[in-house]
Parts: C-alpha cells; sequence; structure tokens
C-alpha cells in the first residue's frame, strides 16, 4: 500500500520564486491498483512519483510505502528502497545512451556485486518480456524512440519491483506504439504489481485494465 | 557486502573512461608526462648524488699545490719526503697529471701518470697499474675517452701534440673503469714519464702532492703544519674539497626544484579542475545511478575505479617511460645540465640507482590525490537529492 499524507511540496527556485507543486494531497493506492495520474502539464504529476519513489523529499507531510516511510528514509536507504522496491520509467527515460541496451538494463544491479549467473538470468527474462533481445548488443542511442522506451521498462523491471511508476510513458510514441505500451502494462498488471501512470494521454482514461483515475489540478487533487 | 571484485563495476568504470577516450586520453597523457617528468628528475638527482658520494669518498684528504700570485705552479718532488717526516702522515704522494685539449672534438682529457711500484693513491689505480705496460708506450682510458678518440679515427693510439708542436704517439692498451663513472670517463692513464713528455714537465717536478693521514682527526693539524712548512703552497683538505662539490650540486638541485615544483603546479593545476566540478552529463548520470539505486558509496566506489585506473596506467607508463629516458637513452637534454655540474664535456652515464623510496614518493603524489580529486566533485554530486541532479 501507498499512502500520501498531508503532502506539500514547495520547490525554492530561487528566493523570490517559490513554487508550491503539491499543496496538501492525501492519496493511497492499494496494493496490485492500476492508478492513473492524470492533469495537465505542471499540474505535479511527475513530483508525486518522485516522492513515491524517495527521489525527493516532501516539503511537509509523510509518503509510506508499504512498510517503509519514504520520506523520511536516509539517503543510502532511500537508494536500497528504490532498488529492492521500484521500478521507474522516467519520461525521458534517462537512459545512458552511450552503453548498449543490455548494460543499461543490468545498471540497478551492478552494484550489488551478485554472480553473472544470476544477472545474466534476470537479463534474459526482462529482454524476453519486453521484446528486446534483439537489440541487446546496441547502444542506445542508436536504438529507435519506441525501443528505448523498451530498455527503460526492461531496466525498471530487472529487480522485479512491487512497484511500477511511468512518467507520461506515451509522451514520445505514436499511436501503434502506445497499444504497444498499454500491452506491456497489462502484463505487469497480470504479475500482480502496483501501477501508476502519470499521463495526460486519453489513451489510458477508459482503459479497462486501468482501476482509478485520479485528477490532479495545481497541485491539488480533484 | 562480498570482498570479491565486483567486475560489474569495473566494467562500468572502463567503460565510462573510453565513452569519454578524449577526455581520458588527455589526462593520462598529461598525468603520465607530469609522472615521468617526476621521477626523471628524482632518478637524476639520485644517481648524482650517489656519483657525488662515491667521489667525495675517493678524493685524497690533503692535496698540496705550490702557489705564487694566486696561480697554481708545479711543485718540487722533494716536498713530498719533507711532508712524509711529519708525524701522522702515512704516505704523500707526488701527482704527474694535467688537462689534455683535443682540439679536434673540443674535450679536456684528464691525462694522469702513475709509476709501477708506487702506492697508488686510489683503488682504482692500483688496478690500471696491473694492467698497464710500462715498457711499451701505452695508456688505459677512461670509456668516454675512448669513444671521443674511436669518433675522430684514433681505433688503436693517439697522437699527443706536446707544447713544442712535436707529436707523441700513444697506443691505447686498454679501458679504464673507476670507482665512479664521473671520474673517470674522462681519465687517461699512463707512465708519469709519458705525461711529463706531453705537458714538458721536469723531472724534479710534480702537478701537486696527495697526502694520506692514518688518523682523520688529525687531518687539520697535519694541513696546517704544510702549510707553517711551505708558505707558499695550498693546501687542501677533503672537506673543502667537499664543500666545493656540494656547492656546485645544490646550485644544481636549485635548478631541479623548480622543475619539481613547475610539475608540481601543473599536476595541480589539472587537480584544481577536475575537482571544481562535473560537466553537465556527468552529474545528470550520477543522478540517474541513484535513481535506480546505487547508493553514494556505490557511485563513489565506481569513480574510485575511474581514478584508480587511470592515474595508476600513467604512474607506470610515467616511471617506465622515465627508466628508459634516463637510464637507456641516458637522459638527453636533462643530461646538459649535469655536463657542467661535472666540468667536462665528455658525456657520462648516470649510475643505475634504484629507489623504492622514490617510486613511492611519485605515487603518493600522484595515484591518491588523483583519485581523490575525482570523487570530492561526485561526492558532492551524488549526495544531493536523486531529482534535483537529473533534471
Ligand atoms: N526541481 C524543481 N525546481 C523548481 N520547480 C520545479 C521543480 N520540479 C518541478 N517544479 C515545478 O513544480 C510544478 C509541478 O511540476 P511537475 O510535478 O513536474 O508537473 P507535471 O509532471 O504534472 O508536469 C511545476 O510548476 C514545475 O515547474
Ligand atoms: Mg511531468
Amino acid at each position: 500500500m501507498i499512502e500520501l499524507k498531508n503532502i506539500t511540496k514547495i520547490y525554492e527556485v530561487n528566493k523570490n520564486n517559490m513554487v508550491t507543486a503539491l499543496n496538501n494531497i492525501n492519496l493511497t493506492i492499494k496494493e496490485g491498483e492500476l492508478v492513473v495520474l492524470k492533469g495537465a502539464s505542471g499540474s505535479g504529476k511527475s513530483t508525486i512519483l518522485s516522492l513515491i519513489a524517495a527521489i525527493s523529499k516532501p516539503t511537509s507531510g509523510e509518503v509510506i510505502v508499504g512498510t517503509n516511510r519514504a520520506s523520511k528514509l536516509p539517503d543510502n536507504f532511500a537508494s536500497d528502497f528504490r532498488r529492492d522496491n521500484i521500478g521507474f520509467v522516467f519520461q525521458k527515460y534517462n537512459l545512458i545512451p552511450t552503453l548498449s541496451a543490455k548494460d543499461n538494463i543490468i545498471l540497478p544491479l551492478v552494484p550489488l556485486n551478485l554472480d553473472v549467473k544470476e544477472i545474466e538470468d534476470k537479463l534474459e527474462m526482462v529482454l524476453r518480456m519486453f521484446h528486446i533481445e534483439h537489440k541487446a548488443n546496441q547502444l542506445v542511442k542508436n536504438l529507435s524512440g519506441g525501443e528505448q522506451q523498451r530498455v527503460a521498462i526492461a531496466r525498471a523491471n530487472i529487480n522485479n519491483p512491487k512497484i511500477i511508476l511511468a512518467d507520461e510513458p506515451t509522451a514520445n510514441l505514436d499511436e501503434k506504439l502506445s497499444l504497444h505500451f498499454i500491452e506491456m502494462l497489462k502484463e505487469l498488471k497480470r504479475d500482480g504489481k502496483t501501477i501508476i501512470v502519470a499521463t495526460h494521454d486519453p489513451l489510458f482514461f477508459d482503459l479497462d485494465i486501468v482501476d482509478r483515475v485520479v485528477e490532479i489540478h495545481q497541485g491539488v487533487l480533484a | 557486502m562480498r570482498a570479491k571484485i565486483n567486475i560489474y563495476l569495473l566494467e562500468y568504470a572502463i567503460n565510462s573512461l573510453f565513452r569519454q577516450k578524449y577526455k581520458s586520453f588527455f589526462i593520462a597523457a598529461v598525468l603520465t608526462a607530469i609522472i615521468f617528468l617526476l621521477t626523471s628528475v628524482f632518478f637524476i638527482t639520485n644517481s648524482i648524488k650517489h656519483e657525488l658520494q662515491s667521489t667525495v669518498d675517493s678524493l685524497p684528504e690533503i692535496v698540496v699545490q705550490k702557489i705564487n700570485g694566486g696561480r697554481h705552479y708545479d711543485i718540487d718532488i722533494s716536498v713530498a719526503d719533507d711532508i712524509l717526516e711529519i708525524t701522522g702522515v702515512e704516505s704523500a704522494v707526488a701527482r704527474v697529471w694535467g688537462y689534455y685539449y683535443f682540439e679536434n672534438a673540443g674535450v679536456n682529457f684528464s691525462v694522469v701518470g702513475i709509476d709501477e711500484y708506487e702506492e697508488q693513491y686510489k683503488n682504482s689505480f692500483a688496478f690500471v697499474a696491473k694492467t698497464l705496460d710500462f715498457n711499451k708506450q701505452s695508456m688505459v682510458v677512461g670509456e668516454g675517452v675512448k669513444r671521443i678518440m674511436n669518433n675522430n679515427y684514433y681505433k688503436e693510439y693517439f697522437n699527443f701534440i706536446k707544447p713544442d708542436g712535436t707529436l707523441k704517439r700513444v697506443d691505447i692498451g686498454g679501458v679504464f673503469s673507476g670507482d665512479t663513472e664521473l671520474e673517470s670517463n674522462d681519465v687517461i692513464v699512463m707512465s708519469k714519464e709519458s705525461v711529463r713528455e706531453i705537458f714538458n714537465m721536469p723531472e724534479a717536478k710534480a702537478t701537486d702532492i696527495v697526502v694520506r693521514v692514518a688518523n682523520k682527526d688529525e687531518i687539520a693539524t697535519v694541513a696546517s703544519k704544510i702549510k707553517l712548512l711551505y708558505p707558499d703552497s695550498r693546501v687542501i683538505t677533503k672537506d673543502d674539497l667537499k664543500i666545493s662539490y656540494q656547492n656546485i650540486f645544490d646550485y644544481k638541485s636549485g635548478i631541479f626544484l623548480a622543475l619539481f615544483v613547475i610539475s608540481l603546479f601543473t599536476f595541480f593545476i589539472i587537480i584544481y579542475d577536475k575537482a571544481s566540478g562535473l560537466s553537465s552529463e556527468e552529474k545528470r548520470e550520477i543522478g540517474v545511478l541513484k535513481a535506480i539505486g546505487w547508493r553514494v558509496d556505490d557511485v563513489l566506489k565506481e569513480k574510485f575505479y575511474e581514478g584508480f585506473i587511470i592515474s595508476f596506467f600513467s604512474y607506470l607508463s610515467g616511471v617506465i617511460l622515465a627508466l628508459l629516458f634516463v637510464y637507456i637513452f641516458k637522459a638527453p637534454l636533462l643530461q646538459n645540465i649535469f655536463t657542467g655540474y661535472s666540468q667536462l664535456k665528455t658525456s657520462f652515464t648516470l649510475p643505475f640507482v634504484f629507489d623504492m623510496q622514490t617510486l613511492a614518493l611519485v605515487f603518493f603524489l600522484s595515484v591518491p590525490i588523483y583519485i581523490a580529486a575525482t570523487i570530492i566533485p561526485s561526492y558532492r554530486c551524488a549526495t544531493l537529492e536523486a531529482d534535483e541532479v537529473m533534471r
């Protein structure tokens, strides 16, 4: 279960310029739920995902993910928390363009000092699951947008996390590829993952796999 | 955490260096050059120190010269007998030697005369005395001399031009190696008789007198007694010589120090540049790594590998280059700085002095400092919120 309690997030751009990205938000997401965060650009969707992933801390309020108080985790614990619980598909994918697809995908496992066999097994599984085996050895910068996204999703799933966060996943895809993405979502949902998709793409609003659409306007939930 | 090396992390670090290959190559090249320069300077200084020490060790305890009007004249051989009478004196040997200027090569040779049955004032000469054929017109030459003579087509003999313009032919009977390269390189040893002929020196005269004193503490007393006995003499003790040698050397080490400081300075400029910031790409990459679950110490470990690989590689290449440069190629260019020191125009080989301390010093001046300079900015970046760093 993911809980956001009285969350306010204020970005301090500089001394005279404060942006209130989230204003006293309360949100609960159950395990296995697929929630769509709907809102215009700048409404605060990405900020919510960052807080859940403990990539940033709220100005006030509390974020609880399962047994972890994500908003209170010291830095190294936050890293461990992300590695073990969160698969984040960033809006711009955040891949390392000069590494191969394969090397990008195993990146979260690199510090763990696992056996080669263990890493190869996990890699093979996500490569197959997200249909990117044939591009495994190519440099990411030479891949198409759709392929890059599949690499990003494979990376997010390499450690088999319970929670998948996807930020504007179809923003850079044409309709056919967007439908592909939805197919992959279905598979993840079937695996019992908790999924949050931040988007303003209408494609998501009345999908049967979506449990709930949460609307956000200028940092306030509708 | 397991103790074995994380090959994936290592691979990532190597990859990361190759991804920025121009930058990595540039840093490695500059680091190598600095380490090369530093190590070369240390090697040369060590070798010269070693050489100087041996030279000073082999210097005679007291040298007596005849002085008139501030200039050095040949001294009467009978003075040696008088000096032998002084208590505490173990031996007094009249030396016959001089500098012969070989015009074709523009080089001075030190021509030293020895007697077959005389006690030699240098160990190395005792050895030469055994190999030298005193009946023939023959000489034993230092390696530098041999080289120069060969280059001027004197393979078997050499023609000395006497003061009256006539020639004296002397055969090259052997090659001489002294206690130190520095002292033997420009030396020619032959019979005293031949030396007298070349420099037109009468039988009763000598160039100077070398005095050996049994008890080191008595050197000063003996020296002042000689001075009393012969007020027109200059009495030089080993300590005087040591000081003047030391002075020449200290002046040279000043140059080295300057070179040393310059290389350090360059090094720190690079370090400074490195420490002052990461490119936005590097920052973003650290942010991404943290966002997907790397800890701060994972990022630092990776940066450590990067820094270690590049600086240790540069250290090894710099040291190997310096070894080749100094001991195999005889330090061209830098060598010129020493020819002044040795007062010769013949070049000499630097003796090989292997010194772990030098290698360790250069290591600690380069590798850890470079690694720290790589890690510190990464640490600053890695401890920021990943969300901030990524955008
Ligand atoms: N790091 C930041 N610094 C300053 N302002 C920020 C930062 N991140 C987001 N914001 C601001 O917070 C608001 C919400 O942003 P965001 O959560 O990215 O919205 P969305 O994802 O819905 O487009 C916007 O006004 C945005 O400009
Ligand atoms: Mg956004």
